[in-house]
């Protein structure tokens, strides 16, 4: 499994595709967060393995 | 990141936005945008200090504070600090609580006044914020959506200096907010994550939201809506000079009849009930 943590929730799902395609499936439009592993952007296409765990940083701000 | 910097650097040849010799005075918040920008700045070689308006948002403020000045701790540059408190006896959350109205509106206006006073007092060439690409076709939508002449015409890159008046300008204007998370993350600018509470189901988030689907679908139409804008800009109608003229209460320019809005939002919280 994957582990993505977003604002303190934690979203896990199998492995075996690229991020974009995680992240659509769990509703994310992908240009609204930045994948970040150990402080580095991972790029979308990037297909995760078992047990690796990444950040979502979102992008938005502002009011 | 030298790609984010040689934009901005193009934009601010592009719009005239600053000599050289100018000092800039950059509004920093805490965030991403604002204190990417200042680094931006000082790396492009300008002479830029910034101001933080501490706006007395409880668990905001403080935190929002304390990234500005490790900032320009770090970097080894000037940070003058405003209080909302000291300059009107009352932070944004008893603003928020005292007067009808959006919370963001009137923050808006507050922090326009304060720092166009600091710009204009300090002999600044130029006031810079951070407004981003995003930030930019999301107002611009918004006044498309109103057909807001008046508000199209004055949305614009660079406004120009007047009396008593000084010059804005939007170095980011092309840079999205994705690339200036990601040029904070690579050049290491710690800023303030969390999100103003009072902004919470701002109408600005909802149309961005909007904008990122259009783009999800159609990629590039947030530059093209912008970019086309600024191409046709020179067409809308020009900005009558709003017959600009002193605020009897502090003498700093306004195109209301009596009082100033800095001043008439004085005025309001200075016979507010007592809590």
């Amino acid at each position: 499994m994957v582990i993505l943590r977003r604002r303190g929730q934690v979203l896990t799902v199998p492995a075996g595709k690229t991020l974009e395609r995680i992240l659509r499936e769990a509703g994310v439009l992908p240009d609204t967060v930045l994948v970040v592993r150990d402080g580095k952007i991972v790029p979308l296409h990037y297909q995760p393995r078992d047990g690796e765990e990444f950040e979502l940083i979102e992008v938005i701000s502002g009011g | 990141m030298a790609r984010v910097e040689k934009e901005v650097g193009q934009t601010i040849r592009e719009f005239r936005m600053v000599q050289r010799a100018e000092k800039i005075l950059v509004a920093v918040s805490g965030g991403k945008d604002s204190l990417g920008l200042w680094a931006i700045l000082t790396k492009l070689g300008y002479q830029a200090e910034g101001l933080y308006i501490d706006l007395g948002i409880a668990g905001y403020s403080a935190r929002s504070r304390e990234f500005c000045e490790a900032f320009a701790r770090e970097q080894g540059l000037r940070l003058h600090v405003l209080k909302l408190e000291e300059e009107l006896g009352a932070g944004l959350d008893e603003i928020a609580r005292s007067l009808r109205g959006e919370p963001c509106a009137h923050c808006g206006a507050i922090k326009r006044y304060l720092m166009n006073r600091a710009a204009v007092a300090g002999g600044y060439g130029a006031l810079a914020t951070g407004h981003n690409l995003d930030d930019e076709a999301a107002t611009l939508l918004g006044n498309t959506l109103r057909w807001d002449l008046e508000y199209l015409a004055r949305q614009y890159p660079v406004l120009p200096a007047g009396p008593k008046l000084a010059r804005k300008v939007k170095p980011l204007i092309y840079i999205s907010e994705r690339e200036m998370v990601a040029y904070c993350l690579i050049t290491g600018i710690r800023y303030i994550y969390e999100e103003c509470p009072h902004s919470i189901g701002a109408r600005s988030l909802r149309l961005k939201g909007l904008l990122n689907r259009l783009e999800d679908e159609a990629p590039s139409t947030k530059i093209t809506f912008l970019k086309s804008f600024l191409r046709v800009h020179r067409l809308l109608p020009a900005l009558k000079a709003a017959e600009l003229r002193d605020c009897p209460a502090c003498g700093m320019p306004t195109a209301a009849e009596g009082p100033c809005r800095f001043c008439r939002i004085k005025e309001r919280l200075a016979h507010r009930a007592p809590a």
